[in-house]
């Protein structure tokens, strides 16, 4: 039988034709999408069909799917009923044992080739993957017969996209990002450690709805959200521009709101949306509280250095306070750093790609 | 000494830099009104995607100031649209069922976009009329009567 689409879902729920385009024109503005975009999209979405999703939990501490489920807009009880049909999380599932594994086997079967593999947390690829197991698999083994038949794979967080900090020194586990163990299948990065909520559903949903992968940046994530670097869209930028920076965390500029920069926030190399999705349905978000960001969403951000030294601190050989004399010749130097900082990022990681992409996996050869 | 969270103080910046933001987005929607009045189509500036402080945002709304249309819509979640000030400048909030808000935008329009009844709708309206119609008469016959 035919799956109905979700306009036809949700006029069977009693949701109107205006609440989903009120609902699309949140959603459209939330992927940054051009301005009147609200009503194309809800005609696309409508006419799509729920889409299979098979999540499955690695190296990681369940924060991805917490953020996850915190999402407003859309909100995970409307993304689940309406949109996705979450056939199988560890956390959230009703079954377990033989149950729950029987689910996923059902979904990879009925929904071969079509299904989506959200993957959170890194996966442990030393001594044949024996860090980490479930249902009697290793992660490694359940990556590879899973991804099989998936149409896409969406690696979330910042451990399933690049490693995160199971990856992060010593890496015992010799844990790699999802990109090092699936080389043939189209991968979406939704870094952050978490992603963002309303990012992860907003991937989510433009893929529903478009029928399609969206846009990537160089290191594979969705440029709807990782298009701009936390410091070109922040509220504090002019103070940067002005030369305005809080020198300690309860000094007179950090009080007035000042640039955050000289107190280590990376927001100069750091894409995300925070700035402007912000978190908690909006109320605020780190930079707005008064902490600088400390780079979750970008590749090895926990082996960076201090979260409080300025980013220029390297080029200038000290970590500490900057002086005043100082403080303008650093503003310059800073988006020269910063965006050396970043191409070097992009480089790195797609040598490491294309290194690995035609070699058989082998964790005794990885940086860590 | 212990500091009482209540005795730091914590302000906003009103330094000139901060009105750079909302002369953008006033730049914009003059632009917008322009090209309206010229015959063109409606835009939508998205108010959440910009970089704006509290002070900014106030600022902004109380320049724009209250027009005369202030519509209340209960869409599983309350949105709310009003016309401001400067005719054609919509400012339109959409809150969830929670009540959190999801999106906030201006929109240029003669009317915006939510407030227009869905075409599909729109066609399948006066069957629907028909058939309400036809039901009520036919609750009302003789043998109905209570």
């Amino acid at each position: 039988m035919t799956q109905p689409t979700i306009g036809e879902l949700l006029l069977q729920n009693g949701v109107s034709r205006r609440a989903f385009l009120k609902y699309c024109t949140a959603m459209a503005t939330l992927m940054a999408l051009p301005a009147g975009m609200g009503r194309a999209l809800a005609a696309q979405a409508a006419a799509a069909r729920r889409l299979a999703v098979v999540y499955l939990s690695f190296q990681e501490c369940t924060g991805c799917a917490e953020s996850l489920l915190r999402a407003y807009s859309p909100s995970i009880e409307n993304l689940l009923f309406n949109v996705i049909s979450l056939d199988y999380q560890h956390t959230l599932m009703a079954a377990a044992g033989h149950q729950a594994e029987g689910a996923l086997a059902q979904t990879m079967k009925e929904n071969f080739g079509q299904y989506l593999v959200i993957v959170d947390g890194a996966i442990p690829a030393a001594d044949g993957g024996v860090y980490g197991t479930s249902g009697g698999k290793s992660y490694l083994d359940t990556m590879r017969e899973v991804s099989k038949g998936a149409a896409a794979i969406i690696s979330l967080g910042t451990c399933a996209a690049f490693g995160g900090i199971p990856m992060a020194k010593p890496n015992p586990t010799g844990a790699v990002p999802v990109s090092d163990v699936i080389s043939d299948k189209p991968i979406v990065n939704v870094s952050g450690c978490p992603p963002v909520p309303e990012v992860i559903t907003g991937t989510l949903f433009q893929f529903v709805a478009m029928g399609k992968l969206p846009e990537l940046d160089a290191l594979g994530r969705p440029k709807t959200f990782f298009g701009n670097t936390i410091h070109d869209r922040c509220y504090r930028r002019p103070f940067y521009d002005e030369g305005k920076f809080a020198k300690t965390f309860d000094d007179e500029g950090a009080r007035n709101g000042w640039c955050l920069y000289e107190l280590g926030c990376k927001g100069p190399t750091t894409y995300n949306a925070c700035a402007t999705v912000k978190w908690n349905g909006g109320t605020s978000w780190p930079v707005e509280s008064g902490h600088g960001c400390i780079g979750c969403s970008e590749p090895n951000f926990w082996d960076k250095g201090s979260f409080y030294a300025p980013l220029s601190s390297a080029a200038f050989g000290r970590a500490g306070n900057v002086s005043p004399r100082d403080a303008a010749r650093l503003v310059g130097a800073a988006a020269v750093v910063g965006g050396a900082i970043g191409l070097g990022a992009a480089a790195v990681s797609r040598q490491r790609q294309t290194r690995l992409a035609g070699a058989p996996l082998d964790p005794q050869k990885k940086e860590d | 000494m212990t500091v009482r969270l209540a005795d730091i103080r914590v302000t906003f910046d009103h330094g000139y830099g901060l009105a750079a933001g909302v002369n953008a987005v006033l730049s914009e929607v003059i632009q917008g009104l322009e090209r309206l009045a010229a015959g063109g189509e409606p835009r939508t500036i998205d108010l959440r995607s910009l970089p704006l402080n509290p002070v900014e945002r106030e600022r902004l709304r109380a320049l724009l100031g209250d027009g005369e249309v202030d519509v209340t819509l209960d869409l599983e979640g309350v949105s709310r649209v009003r016309e401001t000030g400067a005719a054609g400048v919509w400012w339109i909030e959409h809150r969830d069922a929670g009540g959190e808000l999801i999106a906030e935008m201006l929109e240029i329009a003669r009317v915006p976009d939510i407030l227009n009844t869905d075409p599909e709708d729109l066609g399948r309206s006066a069957g629907a009329l028909r058939d309400r119609i036809r039901a009520a008469q036919s609750a009302a016959t003789p043998e109905n009567a209570p």
